[in-house]
C-alpha cells in the first residue's frame, strides 16, 4: 500500500491526519489523540510553485514541504504541526499560517535550545501540556490511559529500531542499505498499531548470519537522500553500519523513562536522545557520539551527506570532520539537493572514498 | 584581575584613547570629502560617534586582566552582563565594520579555508575567520572570557557561538527565547526568568563579581531611556523633509547595539536628538530635494552604504524608515526596573525576528502609514534566513493591502562576492520608474 493510500485508509477509519514538518515532536501524544502524523521531509515533487515564495538559498526540505502544501496535496489533512527546528522551518510555519490562504489548524512545538538547565526541562513539560490543550480544543479530551499506552508503544518501537541498528552494526541484518532505510522511514507515517508488527516481521525475516566482507561506514546528516547513494554504497560493498542522521538514530533511539508522570516521561526521553545540531547540542557531545559509533561498529569512515543550505548541520561539519581526521577516521562531505539523483561527480567522489577506506 | 593590568587599562582610558582620537581626527580632517550636492549637510554628531566607537574598540585591547570580556549577540539582554562589569564586544557590529571597510570576503575566506561553507551567514564567517586569523580592521579584539548568545534574532547565532566556544574552550551562556508563533505566554516569560536566575551564579563565577539588584535596576532604567531616545531619533524622520536618512541611522545605530545600558549611549542619543530637532526647525533635510519617502526591510548592505545613499538621493528619494533600525526601539520600552527580569524577558522575546509574520506585517503597515512611505525596498539576504524567509509573501500582502510599490533586491550584508551590481541596478531602475508613475 502506498503512503497516500495508507493515510486515506486511516482517515476512513476515523483517525485524524496531521502533516508534520521536521524534525523532533512528541509522536506518542499525537497517537494518543488518534492523530496519524505524516511527516513531511522530502516528498517526490519538482519545486515550482514554492519558488514564488522562497528564495533560491532556502533548503530543499523547506521548499518541498511548501510545494506539497501549494500543490494541494495536503487537502486530506486535518492540521499541521511545526516543531521549531531551525529558522527556515520557523518562518515557513508562519508563511503557511499567516500569509497563505491555508485554513487548516496549525500547531507549533518549541524545543528549548538551552538543553542543560532545569528550566529547559520544566519548560519542555509545559510545552507538551500546552500542545495537549491546544489539540483538545479541536479533537476533544486526551485520554490519559491512551497516552500511557502510546508511550509504551513508543518504547517498543524504539527498542525494535535499537535492535535493527545493533544487528546492522554486527552485520547480522540481511538487507542492503536502501532496503534498511526504506523500512526505517515507513515509521514517518505508519500508526504504531501497524508499525510494530511490521517491524517485528521485518526483523524476523531478515535476522541472519553475520555478513562478512562489507566495509562499514557511518552516515551523518539529515536524511539519506538522494536514495541512489544508498544503492551505490550497496553496489560498492559498503554497509551503513550506523548513522547519525536526523531522521535516523538522533530521534529513533529514544531511551525509555521509568518516571510515573507521562509528560515527564516524554521529557526525560527527549533530553536523553543522542545529540543533535537542531537541539543546540555542543560539538563535544556530537564528536563523542560519532566516536562511540565508530568504535562500536568498526566503521572505516564517516560520510556527511548534508542538505544544501542546512545551517545547523553545516556549522558542525568542519569541527567534526577535523576531529575525526585527527583520530584517523576518513570523512567525505557531500553537499546535496533532495530528489536530484546522484550526479556523476558525486558518484565519483563516493567511489574514490570507498576505494580509499576499503 | 591584576592591579597592574587595571592601572594600564585606566591609563589608556584617560590618556591613550584621547591621544589616539586626537590623532585620528587630525588625519581625517586632511582627507575631508567633497560635499555631495544631493545630500544635506552631514550630521555634526558623526564626529562624536566616531570618538565613542573608536574608543570602545581601542580600549578593548587593554581589558585583559582588568575587566572580564564577553562577546555578545546583538539581541542579547546585555543589561544583566553590565551588572558584572563585562566589557562587551559585538561580533555582528564588528562584522558590519569589516563589511563597511570592504574586508568581508577576505576575512570570510579564512573561515572557508577551515571548511565553513560559503552559504553560511557572513557575520559568522567573518567572526570565525577573525578568530582563526586575527584579521580585523579594528586593530585587535580581546579574546572573550564568556560568550553570551540569545536566539531571539536567529538560531544561527547558537550554531556560530557553539563553534567559538568549542574553538576557544570558553563558556557559552545561551538565553533561549521561545519563538512567538502566536502570543507570548506566561510560561514563556517564566522560562526566560528562570534562565536569568540560572545564569547569575555562572556570571558571578566568571566575572568574580557579585550580583547587585540595585545596580541592575539602574542599568535597566538607562537602557530603557536610551532605547526610548533612539526611538525618538528615528521618529524625527516622520517630518518632511526628514532630518536624517536610514543610511545615517544604520551608522548611528552602533551605540544602542554595542553600548546599551551604559550612560555613554544615552548621552549620545540626547545630543543626536537635539541636533535633529534643530535641523527640523531649520528645515534641513538629509536629502536636499526629498520627493519620495522609502522604507528599507532587512539589515544594511554595509559595503555599499555610501553608493546607495547617493544613488537614491540624486533622484530625490530618501529612506525614512527601516524595520532593522526600529528593532532596538520597538520593544525595549517594556523594560521596567520594578520588574527587571520579567520585563527584560518580554522586551527581548518580542523583537521583530522572534515574532510571527503576521506581527511583522502589522508593524510594517503601521510604519508605512506613520512615515508616509511611497515605496519599499526589500533586501533578500542570503545570510539571514529569519529576516528573509517570508519576504516575498510580505511584499505581496503589503501590495494588496496598501497598494505600496516595492522591489526585492538580492545581496549579502558584507560578502560582496554574491552581489551583482548590474542586476541590482536594473531592478532598481524599474522600481524608480514605477515610483514616478
Amino acid at each position: 500500500m502506498t503512503r497516500k493510500d495508507y493515510l486515506l485508509n486511516q482517515k476512513q477509519k476515523g483517525r485524524h491526519l496531521f502533516g508534520v514538518f521536521p524534525a523532533q515532536y512528541p509522536k506518542e501524544l499525537l497517537w494518543a489523540m488518534d492523530i496519524v502524523p505524516a511527516e513531511i521531509w522530502d516528498p517526490p515533487l519538482e519545486i515550482t510553485a514554492a519558488n514564488a515564495h522562497l528564495q533560491p538559498y532556502i533548503c530543499s526540505v523547506v521548499k518541498l514541504g511548501l510545494e506539497l502544501v501549494l500543490e494541494g496535496k495536503c487537502d486530506m489533512l486535518d492540521g499541521f504541526l511545526f516543531p521549531h527546528t531551525c529558522d527556515s522551518i520557523q518562518n515557513i510555519a508562519s508563511v503557511i499560517r499567516d500569509c497563505l490562504s491555508e485554513n487548516k489548524p496549525c500547531y507549533f512545538f518549541y524545543h528549548p535550545k538551552n538543553p542543560h538547565g532545569k528550566a529547559a526541562r520544566d519548560y519542555y513539560v509545559l510545552e507538551l501540556k500546552n500542545l495537549t490543550l491546544s489539540l483538545e480544543k479541536q479533537l476533544g479530551p486526551l485520554n490519559p490511559d491512551a497516552l500511557k499506552q502510546r508511550i509504551q508503544q513508543g518504547h517498543k518501537i524504539s527498542g525494535l529500531f535499537g535492535e535493527f541498528y545493533d544487528l546492522r552494526a554486527k552485520g547480522k541484518l540481511d538487507v542492503g542499505n536502501r532496503e534498511f532505510y526504506e523500512q526505517l522511514r515507513r515509521g514517518e507515517y505508519l500508526f504504531p498499531d501497524d508499525l510494530i508488527p511490521e517491524l517485528e516481521g521485518f526483523l524476523a525475516r531478515n535476522k541472519g548470519k553475520e555478513k562478512k566482507g562489507l566495509t562499514p561506514v557511518i552516515l551523518s546528516g539529515v536524511l539519506p537522500n538522494p536514495p541512489e547513494i544508498l544503492t551505490l554504497l550497496d553496489d560498492l560493498g559498503v554497509s551503513v553500519a550506523h548513522d547519525d542522521l536526523l531522521i535516523g538514530s538522533r530521534r529513533l533511539l529514544v531511551p525509555p523513562s521509568n518516571l510515573k508522570d507521562p509528560f515527564k516521561q516524554l521529557a526525560e526521553s527527549y533530553f536523553s536522545m543522542p545529540p543533535c545540531s537542531t537541539k543546540g547540542a555542543p560539538i563535544v557531545e556530537r564528536r563523542e557520539y560519532l566516536l562511540h559509533l565508530i568504535k562500536a561498529t568498526g566503521a572505516k569512515g564517516v560520510i556527511f551527506n548534508v542538505v544544501k543550505f542546512c545551517e545547523p548541520e553545516w556549522f558542525d561539519v568542519p569541527n567534526l570532520t577535523d576531529e575525526l581526521k585527527k583520530r584517523g577516521t576518513s570523512t567525505l562531505v557531500l553537499d546535496t539537493e533532495l530528489n536530484q539523483g546522484l550526479s556523476g561527480q558525486m558518484k565519483t567522489r563516493v567511489e574514490a572514498f570507498v576505494e580509499m577506506i576499503s | 584581575m591584576s592591579l597592574a593590568q587595571k592601572a594600564r587599562y585606566n591609563f589608556m582610558k584617560d590618556l591613550g584613547a584621547p591621544a589616539l582620537l586626537w590623532l585620528q581626527e587630525a588625519q581625517r580632517k586632511k582627507r575631508s570629502r567633497k560635499p555631495n550636492p544631493y545630500l544635506g549637510p552631514p550630521l555634526k554628531c558623526a564626529g562624536r560617534l566616531r570618538e565613542i566607537m573608536t574608543r570602545h574598540y581601542y580600549l578593548s585591547r587593554f581589558t585583559k586582566g582588568a575587566k572580564p570580556v564577553a562577546w555578545v549577540t546583538s539581541g542579547a539582554p546585555v543589561e544583566l552582563l553590565r551588572v558584572f562589569d563585562f566589557y562587551t564586544i559585538y561580533p555582528e557590529n564588528h562584522g558590519a565594520l569589516c563589511g563597511a571597510q570592504k574586508k568581508g570576503p577576505e576575512i570570510c575566506s579564512e573561515a572557508e579555508k577551515k571548511g565553513y561553507h560559503p552559504d553560511l551567514c557572513s557575520y559568522a564567517r567573518i567572526d570565525l575567520g577573525h578568530a582563526f586569523s586575527g584579521k580585523t580592521p579594528a586593530g585587535r579584539l580581546p579574546r572573550p572570557d564568556l560568550l553570551f548568545c540569545a536566539n531571539n534574532i536567529c538560531q544561527t547565532v547558537l550554531y556560530w557561538y557553539k563553534e567559538l566556544s568549542y574553538y576557544w574552550d570558553i563558556p557559552l551562556i545561551i538565553f533561549d527565547t521561545p519563538y512567538n508563533f502566536q502570543d507570548i505566554r506566561k510560561k514563556d516569560i517564566e522560562y526566560m526568568v528562570r534562565q536569568f536566575e540560572e545564569m547569575i551564579p555562572e556570571l558571578e563565577r566568571i566575572s568574580g563579581r557579585k550580583y547587585s539588584h540595585d545596580r541592575f535596576r539602574k542599568i535597566i532604567s538607562i537602557a530603557r531611556e536610551s532605547a526610548s531616545t533612539w526611538g525618538r531619533v528615528l521618529a524625527t524622520m516622520k517630518h518632511r523633509p526628514a532630518p536624517m536618512s536610514i543610511f545615517d541611522a544604520f551608522v548611528h545605530l552602533a551605540p544602542i547595539v554595542s553600548l546599551r545600558g551604559l550612560p555613554v549611549a544615552l548621552d549620545y542619543y540626547r545630543i543626536l536628538l537635539d541636533e535633529l530637532e534643530e535641523r527640523i526647525a531649520k528645515g534641513i533635510g538629509a536629502v536636499t530635494n526629498e520627493r519620495k519617502r522609502l522604507m528599507w526591510d532587512n539589515i544594511a548592505v554595509w559595503f555599499n552604504l555610501r553608493d546607495w545613499s547617493s544613488l537614491f538621493a540624486e533622484r530625490g528619494f530618501n529612506f525614512v524608515a527601516a524595520t532593522y533600525t526600529n528593532a532596538w526601539a520597538e520593544t525595549i520600552h517594556y523594560l521596567d526596573e520594578r520588574f527587571p527580569f520579567e520585563s527584560m524577558a518580554r522586551a527581548y522575546s518580542l523583537v521583530i525576528l522572534n515574532n510571527n509574520l503576521s506581527n511583522r506585517l502589522k508593524l510594517m503597515e503601521q510604519m508605512i502609514r506613520d512615515y508616509e512611505i511611497d515605496g519599499l525596498v526589500i533586501l533578500s539576504l542570503r545570510s539571514c534566513k529569519p529576516y528573509s524567509v517570508g519576504q516575498y509573501d510580505i511584499r505581496r500582502l503589503l501590495g494588496d493591502r496598501l497598494g505600496i510599490r516595492s522591489v526585492v533586491i538580492e545581496s549579502d550584508m558584507t560578502d560582496f562576492r554574491t552581489y551583482s551590481e548590474e542586476q541590482t541596478r536594473t531592478r532598481l531602475e524599474a522600481f524608480f520608474e514605477a515610483l514616478e508613475v
